[in-house]
């Protein structure tokens, strides 16, 4: 178990090194340089290089790369913005709790729904219910989240007044004024993810419910519950594996449902710093994105050792 | 004989997708035949005209007409998400082939650490981030100027390259053991011939399969990054920045700006998916193919 844990935690941090070097070397190759954007086109060559010696613009990738990954290491620091000239974790560390808590909600609610539609639509395999859940998780997976998310607004904010048309309402303002904000955001959000993991969760269900050690633990007389409890720990492994890559790509997700809901969260603040050219920023913001993306999966994996602990034995 | 035919896609549900995604990609082809008006004139004194026999799925802000901007965009949405997939699948299959037929040495490591480093890339932010990056609008190679979406196809195909490369991988790996394998070496056939007329097409089935569902989750992403300015550049159509555009007009009523377009997206995603679903279950019954995720 520790042996996986260190191996997988290795090569994620290579990963996240390779990644990281990557992004960075593309931000650096972009042919207008930060000084010109920050200056306007009448900084003279000599202010130009001035803003560049000041910002080590004008040393190899490299070096570069490497004071930036000592910063981060030594201070926590995901670099220096440009533009405004302060480091970005603040910012980034101001505009992230709205977003992490938009993707969670909506990630225990897609799980917790997919995994009970998915367990009773295999149990209850060409019922009604079964039919349900299947239809709901085409539409699911085909229906983009921002298009329903315009919908629902034109339905149930503009013609009826259920929910706010955007913006999410601060703690302050009353817990059911919170979440009848947050609802429309984390229901367009985590649709899709809702519909891709009740389709695994059925399909996943219904291959272990066909095993011999199943019929083996039926003829035995265990009693339903305590069958049932064995068939999801093997069922739920694959579904563990995928919602631990949706928690990370929900971010993504987040980012143009933000955008429709007019909710200043990490993504929104992405978009910003992308018009506004702060490459420093988009590094820093996608670096966390990253690193969220590979401790999910990191999770999910060790999720899946404590489901069924032969896993852990074939991977080391 | 029907029977037959449906068998092909793996079932009814195949055989609608299939014939779904036929007239999809006829809409892109013919867009200049089929398209009623031309997509980028405009009219301002038939501007927000609601749906009705002159403009049958009504005029935007522009008096641009819907039904012929709809038209053109899905032209814009399969261009960006087929040639993704195509470079996704180029790059996928080649390395994942290698990797796997020349098993058990340094290039075979080489090549599966790279690309589980490229796995922990979450797809849909590193998309909108490096397009950001290198500057919305349109670029010139050699002479020849290209839009903007194609910087976003180019990287959500190299994007799609590790999932496309696993599969291969996992099934050249276990073809290149099999007997017929070591039948062709006997014969003195070489390595490279082996793997390209013996192995690969043997893999095939299920790189089909997630290509087809890629193609789905590529419609998706363009509409997306389309919808938050970074894909398709107006004044040219495409569905995501037509949303873009009906946002604005949400709480005034023109519920058409909005309907046409999204549901123009629903329906291609539901015709790949249907058809992706109906290939699985035809040619991939072991399920080797991922689920659609991005």
């Amino acid at each position: 178990m520790l042996a996986l844990l260190l191996r997988r935690v290795g090569f994620s941090l290579l990963s996240l090194v390779l990644v990281s070097s990557c992004l960075f070397v593309l931000t650096r190759a972009i042919p207008d340089s930060p000084a010109r954007i920050v200056l306007g086109q009448d900084g003279t060559q000599a202010q130009i290089a001035q803003f560049e010696h000041d910002h080590g613009l004008d040393r190899p990738v490299a070096v570069q790369y490497g004071l930036w990954l000592k910063g981060m290491l030594l201070h926590g620091s995901l670099g220096t913005s440009f533009i405004t000239g302060r480091p970005v974790g603040p910012d980034i560390a101001a505009t992230l709790p709205v977003t992490l808590e938009l993707v969670v909600v909506a990630f225990v609610f897609s799980c917790v729904l997919s995994i009970l539609a998915g367990t009773l639509s295999a149990l209850l395999r060409d019922t009604v219910l079964d039919y349900g859940t299947r239809l709901i998780a085409v539409l699911g997976v085909s229906v983009p989240g921002f298009w329903l998310a315009l919908v629902l607004i034109m339905a149930f904010a503009v013609d009826r007044d259920w929910f706010p048309p955007g913006g999410v309402a601060p703690w302050s303002a009353g817990v059911l004024q919170h979440l009848d904000s947050i609802a429309l955001p984390t229901f367009c959000l985590g649709i899709f993810y809702m519909a891709v993991l009740s389709r695994m969760t059925r399909s996943s269900m219904l291959e272990v419910l066909g095993q011999d050690y199943m019929r083996t633990a039926r003829a035995t007389g265990l009693p339903r519950r305590r069958i049932l409890v064995y068939a999801l720990r093997n069922a739920l492994v694959p579904v563990v594996t995928v919602a631990g890559m949706s928690f990370g790509y929900m971010f993504g997700w987040a980012l143009i449902i933000e955008a429709v809901f007019n909710i200043s969260g990490l993504s929104g603040a992405l978009l910003t710093a992308i018009q506004q050219r702060d490459f420093a920023l988009v590094q820093g913001i996608v670096m966390v994105f990253t690193f969220i993306f590979i401790l999910a999966n990191i999770v999910s994996d060790l999720t899946n050792v404590w489901l069924n602990p032969r896993i852990a034995a074939v991977r080391t | 004989m029907i029977r037959r035919i449906t068998a092909l896609f793996g079932g009814t549900g195949g055989f609608i997708g299939a014939i779904l995604v036929l007239l999809i990609a006829a809409d892109g082809l013919a867009a200049p035949l089929i398209a009623p008006y031309d997509p980028l004139a405009v009219d301002m004194t038939a501007s927000l005209l609601p749906p009705g026999p002159g403009h049958l799925f009504g005029t935007d802000q522009a008096g641009r007409d819907v039904l012929s901007r709809v038209i053109w965009g899905g032209r814009a949405s399969l261009e960006v998400s087929v040639l993704a997939m195509v470079i996704g699948c180029v790059g996928g299959v080649s390395l994942g082939l290698v990797a796997g037929f020349f098993s058990g040495g340094w290039l075979e490591q080489l090549l599966m650490r790279v690309l589980d480093a490229m796995a922990a890339i979450p797809l849909l932010i590193w998309a909108i981030a490096l397009v950001g990056i290198l500057g919305v609008g349109p670029f010139t190679v050699v002479g020849i100027t290209f839009g903007n979406e194609v910087k976003l196809l180019v990287l959500l195909g190299v994007l799609y390259i590790p999932t496309l490369a696993r599969i291969t991988y996992a099934g050249a790996l276990a073809e290149s053991q099999a007997n017929y394998v070591a039948a062709r070496r006997l014969q003195g056939v070489g390595p490279l011939r082996i793997m390209i007329s013996d192995v690969l097409p043997n893999c095939l089935s299920p790189v089909i399969v997630q290509a087809t569902l890629l193609l789905a989750i590529g419609i998706i992403i363009e509409a997306s990054v389309s919808f938050v300015g970074l894909g398709v550049q107006p004044p040219n159509p495409s569905w995501g920045n037509m949303l873009a555009d009906a946002r604005n007009y949400l709480f005034s009523g023109e519920w058409w700006l909005s309907v046409f377009p999204g549901a123009a997206i629903s329906l291609s995603v539901v015709a790949f998916n249907l058809l992706g679903d109906g290939l699985r279950d035809a040619l991939d019954p072991r399920h080797t193919a991922q689920a659609l995720t991005a």
